[in-house]
């Protein structure tokens, strides 16, 4: 209905209301009001078709499947691809984000070479040319990437060994430990997935699972038939932490703990199943070798753990009587000098609740059915790894940094010299979308295309328990002057006159889809004609075989790690908070902190939005005399940074929890100089067997400003919030 | 077709993950909310994920809730506005005709959710942001009231798609924005006049379900199923507004 029209009938009649409520919209069709434009005029009509690509994201959340609605050739709308087993058509917040990558303000429109303070554009031939004379000229290059695999693992690969470059891959410490706690523990250096459905119980020791643990997404589906399945009986979930995280929120119950005590209330549950007959002694003594539990009995190490003794049998209770059941650790559990230890112990009560590999349990995955031809993804270097490249950066032994996807200059912590060292670099070369605060040192940028721009074929870690490889296809075209870093280091190899096995990434995806085809099992199955194969494959999202599963599963853990306590800097009397940076579900670890519908996404907990913050405990709080908004200055051995207060009625009294993500100086003007980055003032501790950075192993002292600001939150934006009354309503039968 | 569209949120199945929010932004043309934006207490969330605390240190707990427009068969909002501007479809939605709304706000003011919001400037993208704009959802302009509309884009389009092709509009054929991303299934849409739909079945089928603030007689098609707790000191019935318990 056109606004004169309507106009019209209200003249027609004094009594419109009468009209319109009355009789059926005034003789109107009242199909007509659902269009939410009139579409008469031809303005309004948009004129093309929907096409629904499949493509995945294997960057996001741990790799999933996903389809994008394109319309007259721009990407509109990211749904999850109902096919693909990993995430059977769901996501979460940051997939659905990711189509503001691709129509980014700022991103990097093409390639450019550093002039001065600033960068100008070059074209691709002049940019491609001079970074193949570099390679040709370094003595020293160095290859930095995120975790890779599959077609771009093969190609980065080549790169390196033809080039002579060194090959480093970055990605957060935790997912260091957890690789080497899974290569111990289960003999395998890939993440675990995890049959929620099946699963009487799961209890976490810190992994924030539904939110930013390794496969969020993935875990989530499960976790929605884990509560309300239809296997008749709803599953409990315990959650162990020093923070209420996104995740133990839905907890039944939240246990508080002493950061870096996890292994310790590990081997005290080991103790009470032994005790009280869930499991035999001589099964723990196969599982946990030489350690001996007599020497963790709740009652004797309770008040070590910050939890009761009874809370710590009730854990034992919980996955002992429920099993198959399930027990995973992560986080800042991880985060420890005795990380290593925390996350094995707690991975080895699988195997006494026999939930390794079981239904219901944990699941291995086999990997990649061919890793020579299709590499399983590659793990991301130590602190301890970092630091010897570091020095060697110091020394100015390297002379060519290509560094990718990866942001150690905003990641590793001052005391880890990184920027000093980046300044003894004769050359960096940076191929990321966006300025980031690497890329800001670089000379040369060499943009890649976003992931919705991409070709890929890459095994998603963890896959769902079987044999997974997702497809990646270019939905939209580049939407700047930018290109595949696959593509990039194969024309400048071929520049540098280096030998090469493909022309192109999408040469690399359609030849390890051969490879698949080859391999005679799985979906598709139809392997006759490689095209037919190739397209079905790209269609459906990818290949999988779910007949592929970890055949055995070891009887117990290899080399299990010795118990060990968490070593704090800083000493207790003049610092007296323990200091927890936590990844959170927007911007993970601040990979996503420039897309804006994530920087304006409320944290789950606090509902805080485009900023940092600590989480202060009601007691601690009022004792400092602060509340929301005051600014403190949090001060560690190794530096300070100055946040408002959250006060937090989960916060524990010495904890001071502070999300990581923020505090970019780069990343678009989305991130940048908005709130502080918490991992700048970390200690440079490591944990003491795998070498990775123990983020949460640092003592801190508060202390207040006298500044204040505008907190800004999601909480009480409503003029009558509902927060007075209680809305959620809650029942004891399940 | 002669549909009731309703939606039921099961409390045990969400983790407040905000999948739904940002889904809903990206379907619907929700403008950025910025900083600034929060400040004003002007953000925009069709659907929103409310926390609420319970208890004390160490025995608390946090609850989410999502939060869409409730589309109640007797929505309050309807009947202030002075323009018609919002009005109940025969499908059940309660629906804004944008070029009709005069801001008067009165609707936002009589909603106990509070689930519709107004534009007080003109929405802003950057240039290059607006190639993702959804081109079957409008824009809404400065003046204007907005809301959740149950994704009437996605109804509409598989309505004539399957009027085209001369059949029922299947159940589980289309879905909201936000129901289609939840990565748990928390959120479930469809016919609660179809008693095969899974939505009117998930309906009937328990005793968990209750609608918001019930006791305002406004009868929501936004249904909720109880959140369970199985350690809840005190199972929570639901308060209504003037603070007596249902």
């Amino acid at each position: 209905m056109r606004r004169r029209d309507f106009l019209k009938l209200l003249t027609v009649s004094t009594t419109g209301a009468v009209l319109f409520t009355g009789c059926k919209l005034g003789g109107y069709d009242d199909r007509e009001f659902q269009k939410q434009s009139p579409v008469e005029h031809p303005a309004d009509l948009p004129f093309g078709r929907d096409n629904w690509y499949a493509t995945a994201f294997p960057a996001v959340g741990g790799g999933i499947g996903t389809i994008v609605r394109v319309f007259e050739g721009r990407a509109k709308k990211v749904e999850g691809n109902p096919d693909f087993p990993l995430n059977m058509g769901k996501t979460g917040p940051r997939a659905q984000a990711i189509v503001q990558e691709v129509y980014h303000p700022d991103r990097i429109d093409g390639p450019m070479r550093r002039n001065g303070n600033s960068f100008e554009r070059i074209s691709w031939s002049d940019a491609t040319a001079e970074v193949a004379q570099l390679v040709q000229n370094a003595s020293n290059p160095l290859l930095v990437t995120e975790p890779i695999s599959g077609a771009i693992a093969r190609i980065a690969g080549e790169f390196a060994e033809e080039s002579g470059a060194q090959h480093l891959v970055y990605e957060p410490d935790e997912f260091v430990v957890l690789r080497e706690a899974m290569r111990r523990v289960f003999g395998t250096d890939r993440f675990p997935a995890l049959d929620l459905p099946n699963a009487g119980a799961v209890v976490s020791f810190g992994a924030d699972f539904l939110h930013n643990w390794i496969s969020p997404v993935q875990f989530s589906v499960g976790y929605g038939e884990f509560r309300q399945g239809g296997n008749g009986s709803r599953g409990s979930y315990f959650h162990v932490g020093p923070r209420l995280s996104d995740s133990a929120a839905s907890a039944d119950r939240w246990y508080p703990n002493t950061p870096g005590t996890e292994g310790m209330i590990a081997l005290s549950v080991a103790y009470t199943m032994v005790e009280e007959g869930m499991a035999t002694e001589e099964r723990a003594e196969e599982v946990f070798g030489g350690i001996s539990l007599d020497d963790y009995v709740p009652e004797d190490i309770a008040d070590q753990t910050g939890l009761t003794a009874d809370q710590i049998r009730d854990i034992a209770r919980e996955l002992g009587r429920n099993a198959p059941s399930i027990a995973i650790a992560g986080g800042s559990a991880a985060a420890h000098t005795n990380g290593l230890f925390n996350l094995a112990a707690v991975f080895a009560l699988n195997y006494l609740t026999e939930s390794v590999n079981t239904e219901g349990g944990l699941l291995l995955n086999p990997g990649s059915p061919d890793p020579d031809v299709i590499p399983n993804r590659i793990g991301g270097a130590s602190y301890q790894e970092w630091d010897q490249i570091i020095e060697e950066m110091l020394a100015g032994d390297i002379d060519l940094l290509m560094v990718h996807k990866a942001n150690p200059a905003f990641g590793l912590p001052e005391a880890s010299r990184f920027h000093d060292g980046l300044d003894q670099v004769s050359t960096v070369v940076s191929f990321s979308s966006f300025m980031d605060e690497t890329t800001r040192h670089a000379d040369l940028i060499l943009p890649d295309n976003t992931t919705l721009e991409q070709w890929g074929l890459d095994l998603p870690d963890p896959a769902p328990g079987f044999q997974l490889i997702s497809v990646q296809q270019p939905v939209v075209e580049p939407f700047v002057s930018s290109r595949n870093f696959g593509d990039s280091l194969i024309r400048i190899a071929n520049e540098a006159g280096l030998s090469y096995s493909w022309s192109s990434v999408q040469d690399a995806v359609r030849s390890l889809g051969g490879a698949l085809a080859e391999v005679g099992r799985g979906l598709p199955d139809d392997n006759d004609d490689p095209r037919e194969f190739f397209l079905a494959m790209q269609t459906q999202g990818g290949w999988w075989d779910e007949e592929s599963r970890m055949e055995e599963a070891p009887s117990g853990p290899e080399d299990m790690p010795s118990p060990s306590e968490a070593q704090f800097s800083g000493d207790e009397s003049e610092y007296d908070f323990y200091f927890l940076p936590f990844p959170t579900n927007s911007w993970e670890y601040g990979e996503t902190a420039n897309l804006p519908w994530l920087q304006g996404l409320p944290d789950p907990i606090t509902t805080a939005v485009w900023t940092t913050w600590v989480e202060l405990n009601m007691d601690t709080a009022e004792e400092m005399g602060v509340q929301l908004g005051d600014m403190v200055r949090i001060e560690s051995p190794s530096g300070s940074i100055e946040v408002p207060v959250y006060v937090n009625p989960a916060a524990p009294p010495n904890v001071a929890a502070v999300p990581i993500g923020q505090g970019h100086t780069e990343y678009t003007h989305y991130a940048e100089d908005r709130g502080a980055n918490p991992i700048e003032i970390v200690a440079a501790q490591t944990d003491g067997e795998t070498g990775a950075l123990a983020w949460a192993a640092t003592r801190v002292r508060l202390e207040p400003t006298g500044e204040r600001i505008r907190f800004p939150r999601f909480e009480r934006q409503l003029p009558f919030q509902l927060e007075d009354n209680p809305v959620v309503q809650v029942t004891r039968d399940a | 077709m002669s549909a009731r569209w309703g939606m039921v949120i099961d409390l045990d199945r969400c983790t407040g993950c905000q999948a739904c929010v940002v889904a809903c932004q990206a379907e619907n043309n929700i403008p950025i909310n910025t900083e600034d934006i929060f400040h004003q207490r002007r953000a925009i969330e069709w659907i929103r994920v409310e926390r609420y605390w319970e208890g004390e240190y160490p025995n608390v707990k946090a609850r989410y809730i999502p939060i869409p427009c409730m589309h109640c068969a007797q929505a309050p909002c309807e009947s202030v506005c002075p323009v018609y501007a919002t009005y109940q479809t025969t499908q059940g939605i309660n629906m804004q005709i944008y070029n009709r709304c005069i801001g008067t706000r009165y609707c936002a003011v009589n909603c106990p959710w509070h689930v519709r919001f107004f534009n007080y400037w003109e929405p802003k993208w950057p240039e290059s942001l607006k190639h993702q704009l959804n081109p079957h959802v409008s824009v809404r302009s400065r003046g204007v009231m907005e809301k959740c509309t149950f994704c009437v884009q996605r109804i509409v389009r598989t309505e004539q798609e399957a009027q085209v092709e001369g059949r029922e509009v299947e159940d589980g054929e289309f879905t909201t924005a936000c129901a289609q991303a939840c990565p748990t299934d928390a959120i479930v849409f469809g016919d609660l006049d179809d008693p095969d739909s899974r939505v009117a079945q998930m309906a009937s089928d328990t005793d968990r379900g209750y609608q918001l603030l019930s006791g305002l007689g406004t009868d929501p098609a936004v249904l909720y199923l109880k959140k369970i707790d199985p350690d809840a000191t005190d199972e929570i019935d639901g308060i209504g507004p003037d603070g007596t318990r249902d």
